[in-house]
């Protein structure tokens, strides 16, 4: 079993690990010879299931094993995410499976070169034999050093048929699919929201009740996000979004018949009509965790099941228009929230 | 709908709802605010204890669409008609209650997050601004205050390029407790400084962490003197505010040498500290104690406020009245607008008998002269 990388795009691979371990601790990692797979299924909450593209992380990349050259591993994504902020601008970084004292291990071999303005610095312990070659460097007249930092992150080795059971959610299909504001933008109302709905909670002593953020979309381009508490009703509408076409090849029906297709008949571009939503009732703290994966900064495609599920495709940015990365979130209404007064 | 021909009593558009934010946090110390829609304004209060009360008004000048319609008078159709004309005022002022906090956070959504905003319009991910959309006409951020009819909740909508975000207030019915009584025509003390010099004071004075404050304000040897005291656990602090070109002067000492004060008299002249100083009584001394922790609630006030009105009526109720001017610069236009934040102290009364305000009952005796305007400050 060999699995060998150096990190093309470290500051990507940081963010997609820290996005991953705000929905829960442990990934399991599926690496094969076109993909890296990152599934995280926490106990509760969100799920995600990703699909990223050697490209978009890696350089020059070698995986193997008896198992058709397919790799699966637990990973713990704080360690992994720690070991990994540490190659923040680092100027190069390696990643490989190795085993010592028979624990299998991720290990992470990162290059600094730091100027002279760090120089004061203490350098991180390095485990390389060179440590005379730093000063001496700077003797020369060098401004920089080169650190070398390794970084070893303790995985669990998974068999084929341990992961054979797990399978990606099925769901039917949407009712509505919109394509969302920036995240970031989402994030910091709904953020908001969930304070609103905290207001005057805090003096009771108990824990707050769960706050659930409700999120409906049509088919004209609208999406709404609203809360409701005993003080305020509040609600924010997001017009002239875009509702993507349908791809005929990856929807088993005839698009006439599809849900999407009856929605588009009912509501309006200016949000005000009642008809034509796809609601979805969600965990506002979920929410919030789902939203970090904003800082990727990729086009977002959310798919309403009304009354059912959300499902969200984040699409990675590309530099050369390859392969995409696809991040899929899966999220469960959390049944009846407030009546719709309708 | 029939519902809907009838106009609302209050619509209010103003396009900065950072100014309506930045006067309303100055009372930000209660969960309820007390709302009160009138022809000239919308004044928000709120009270702790019924010992404060601290109140907001939004001058109709800070909006740009104000139109205000009273109510009909026909809340009791068929009951006697011998309502005397000031219930059936009573009635007919739009008057509840609103979760303050939650108002707050609601003016705080627009313009949250533009993450296009910072960027040259070619670097934006979605140009969509065009030479006539809305932003090149500084329209995008519009706050909209209606009130529709009695009962209905106060609603605010926030509109900033393609998002629109409607929130509903729910109002309460108003508790009618009494104002606290401030009787402006007969005063016993009055001055106009600068808020942020009242507010270091406070400052000051917080870092013994004092149960009370103690004010007095003298003349001496024909001069104003005007301080401030307090004494905790960790000491005592006295904050004196001359007016003979001496800055503040602070004395802080320890718990053995309550209210030392440094010497300050060689200080250079400077402007004047204390504008207006009159005393109801020039001869006599006045003195009166205030429960910091209340005081210090008015804090944020003080800190913006470019005047402040100090005022103790006979009684020895505290008024301080901030003069705050918000938006000179925004895009709100019309600079230099002013507008006004009140608040009001019961006194402590000396049941201790520990001899700090002994001098209380003197001070009542003045108050011939007193009187002022409120609105001249």
């Amino acid at each position: 079993m060999r699995f060998k990388a150096s990190i093309q795009n470290t500051n990507t691979f940081t963010k997609l690990t820290a996005s991953f371990n705000s929905l829960g601790p442990l990934a399991w990692v599926k690496l094969d010879a076109e993909h890296v797979h990152f599934t995280v299924i926490p106990e509760q909450g969100t799920q995600v299931w990703a699909v990223v593209s050697i490209d978009s992380i890696f350089d020059t990349y070698t995986v193997q094993s008896a198992a058709n050259n397919v790799i699966n591993l637990e990973v713990p994504l704080v360690l992994l995410n720690r070991a990994l902020k540490t190659a923040w601008n680092a100027s190069s970084a390696q990643i490989r499976l190795t085993k010592k004292d028979n624990v299998p291990l991720l290990a992470l071999t990162i290059v600094t070169t730091s100027s002279s303005s760090h120089a004061g610095f203490p350098t991180a312990p390095t485990n390389n034999d060179d440590g005379f070659d730093a000063p001496f460097e700077q003797q020369l007249g060098g401004n920089s050093r080169e650190t070398i930092i390794t970084q070893e992150v303790p995985v669990r080795v998974l068999a084929p048929d341990v992961v054979a059971g797990l399978h990606e959610p099925q769901c039917r299909e949407p009712d509505v699919h919109i394509l969302l504001p920036p995240l970031l933008q989402l994030k910091s109302i709904s953020d908001r929201f969930t304070k609103l709905s905290l207001i005057g909670k805090s003096g009771n002593g108990s824990a707050a009740p769960r706050t659930r953020l409700e999120l409906s979309a049509n088919m004209h381009g609208c999406l709404k996000l609203s809360i409701k508490t005993d003080a305020m009703s509040i609600s924010s509408l997001w017009t002239d979004l875009s509702n993507p076409e349908l791809d005929p090849s990856q929807i088993t029906m005839d698009i006439a018949d599809h849900p999407s297709t009856k929605m588009k008949q009912l509501g309006s571009a200016d949000g005000r009509s009642e008809e034509g939503w796809a609601t979805v009732r969600i965990d506002a703290r979920d929410w919030g965790k789902v939203m970090s994966v904003g800082r990727l900064g990729g086009r977002v495609v959310a798919c309403f099941c009304h009354e059912f599920a959300l499902i969200l495709y984040v699409y990675l940015p590309t530099d050369n228009g390859e392969q995409e990365s696809v991040l899929t979130y899966y999220l469960k209404t959390t049944g009846h929230g407030t009546p719709l007064s309708s | 709908m029939a519902e809907d021909e009838e106009p609302p009593i209050l619509t209010a558009v103003s396009n900065s709802a950072r100014q309506l934010y930045l006067l309303l946090r100055c009372i930000n110390f209660s969960e309820k605010a007390h709302v009160v829609i009138t022809e000239e304004g919308i004044k928000f209060s709120v009270e702790e204890a019924s010992s404060m009360e601290g109140s907001a008004f939004l001058d109709k000048s800070l909006f740009t669409t104000y139109i205000y319609r009273a109510p009909p008078r026909q809340e009791q159709p068929e009951q006697d008609n011998s309502d005397t004309e000031s219930d059936t005022d009573l009635n007919t002022t739009p008057s509840f209650q609103i979760s303050l906090p939650s108002l707050l956070e609601t003016l705080q959504i627009l313009g949250l997050t533009d993450p296009n905003n910072s960027k040259p319009l070619w670097a934006r991910d979605n140009p969509s601004s065009t030479a006539f959309t809305n932003n090149v006409l500084g329209l995008n951020n519009m706050c909209l205050i209606s009130y529709r009819r009695l009962g209905c909740p106060l609603s605010i909508i926030l509109t900033e390029s393609t998002i629109r975000t409607t929130c509903d207030l729910t109002t309460y019915e108003p508790d009618y407790a009494d104002e606290i009584p401030f009787d402006r025509q007969s005063l016993a003390f009055k001055t106009i400084m600068r808020g942020t010099w009242l507010f270091d004071a406070i400052s000051e004075l917080s870092s013994t962490a004092p149960e009370h404050i103690t004010l007095i304000a003298r003349m001496s040897k024909g001069k104003p003197k005007f301080a401030l005291s307090a004494t905790g656990s960790l000491g005592s602090v006295r904050v004196e505010l001359h007016n003979n070109g001496d800055s503040i002067t602070t004395g802080a000492a320890h718990p053995s040498r309550p209210g030392a004060v440094r010497d300050a008299d060689d200080v250079p002249k400077q402007a004047n500290l204390l504008e207006t100083f009159q005393l109801g009584d020039p001869t006599t001394p006045l003195r009166a104690a205030y429960k910091f922790s209340l005081i210090q609630k008015a804090a944020k006030a003080m800190s913006i406020a470019t005047k402040v009105s100090v005022r103790v009526d006979t009684q020895g109720v505290l008024s301080l009245q901030f003069m705050i001017e918000v938006g000179g610069g925004e895009a709100g236009g019309g600079g230099g607008k002013v507008s006004f934040v009140d608040f009001r102290f019961v006194p402590l009364v000396d049941d201790e008998g520990d001899g700090d305000y002994e001098d209380e009952e003197e001070g009542k005796e003045g108050g011939d002269d007193g009187g002022e305007e409120e609105e001249e400050l």
